[in-house]
Formats: structure tokens, sequence, C-alpha cells
């Protein structure tokens, strides 16, 4: 019942965390990702995100099921936004299903924190004052060549 | 044997193109393909790297065979 997804549309948050109910459910925790104007204090103008897209899908299934071997939850939906988002734009909607709300909350926390780890979506900052690609975190346990 | 890669972002930038192909010895591996991509596009140097072969994440060790897919990026972003 999980789903996946990479789109360049607008997200439509409340689809993805209603698309599935699951009988046995009674808490669904929904993360709404959006797009920061101010990081430390440097303005964004907007953002752009490219994906390894088969792969991007394939890590994404991983997490599910991970976190379905970690935390009392049935159902994981995760969808990330690509190409230009503008301030306010949401970019990432994971929502988990649960029997009950403790688990699914803990379980949304890990996967967003996975995905920004394994998940091979990058993004463009535009600033005010330039552009870069974000590098993510340094300490990743993924095998890193160089 | 020839195998196709491909760049995303920050190495597509480095590299100057988003797809590329090169030409090694069978059972080569992951470590020495990078060798001789940074040979052709010495930007590559300036970033810590990924590799995925065939979209699953692979170690330096890994060994390549003909029609892999290798995929090279910087640690992700996303979310």
């Amino acid at each position: 019942m999980d789903f996946f997804e990479l789109t360049t549309d607008p997200l439509d948050i409340s689809s993805v965390a209603r698309r599935v109910i699951p009988p046995e459910c009674g808490a669904t925790v929904t993360l709404d990702g959006y797009v920061r104007q101010f990081t430390k204090g440097r303005e964004t103008l907007y953002l752009i995100y490219e994906a390894y897209e088969p792969m991007a899908l394939k890590e994404m299934e991983k997490l599910a099921n991970a976190a379905r071997g970690q935390f009392d939850i049935s159902h994981v939906s995760i969808v990330h936004r690509l190409g230009r988002l503008e301030i306010g734009e949401t970019s990432v909607v994971i929502s988990v299903a649960a029997p009950h709300r403790k688990a699914a909350f803990e379980a949304c926390e890990w996967l967003i924190k996975e995905l920004k780890r394994t998940v091979p979506i990058w993004k463009k900052e535009i600033y005010a004052d330039g552009e870069e690609w974000v590098e993510g975190e340094k300490e990743s346990s993924l095998p890193q060549i160089q | 044997v020839k195998i196709s890669v491909l760049f995303f972002g920050a190495t597509a930038d480095a590299a100057g193109t988003r797809r590329g192909e090169i030409a090694i010895s069978e059972g080569a591996s992951v470590g020495l393909s990078l060798d001789h991509l940074i040979q052709l596009y010495p930007r590559l140097a300036n970033h810590k790297l990924l590799i995925a072969v065939n979209e699953e994440y692979a170690e330096s060790e890994t060994t390549l065979k003909p029609g892999d897919e290798l995929a090279i990026f910087t640690p992700v972003s996303g979310g």
C-alpha cells in the first residue's frame, strides 16, 4: 500500500496524507517540508531539485520497509518534488499511518532523517548573491569513494 | 568494455555533461573507473563523491561488467 513518487507538479499535502487510511490505523503523521527563505541569515530566492529518479524511488521503498521493521506502523507515503520551487512551496511530503500515533511520529522523524542521507536527490540554492548545489552531510555511513 | 556514466547536480556541472561513457578492462573496479573519470573530468576531484552501480550504492572495490550503469554524485541534499 506504500507509495513513492517524484513529480514536478505542486504537491497537495492532504491528498497524500489521506490517500491511504488503513482500517487498523488510528493516526497519520505527515511532514510538510517546504522551501525556507532564510538560512542562517542568507536569503534564498528559489531552489532547483533534481534526482537520480529510478534509484531515488528504490531508496524510498527501502526506507519504508526498514521503518516498518523498526516501528509499529502500517503504511508509508513519500512524495518529493523536483524542478524549480519557490519560497514556501512544499518540497517533500512524508505520511506515516499507524495503529497509534507515537510510532507514526517516531517513524516520520526517522524517515526524513534517512531520506536526507540516502535518497539521491540534490538541491541547488539560488541565493540573492550567488548559487550552489548543496552537498549533504559528510559523516554519512554510505560508502564514500572520495 | 564500455560502461555508461551518469552525473547529477554538482558532478554534472564539474563534468560539463550529464552522461558519458568510459572504456575499462573487464572486471575493473569502481575505484579504478573513478580514477579514469577524474583524469577526464579533473573538477570531479573537488567534491566528496558517492557512487552507484545499477541504481545501488557501491564501494570502491565493486567490480564492473559490460552494460553496467555507473552514477557519480555528491552526498545527497534532498528533503
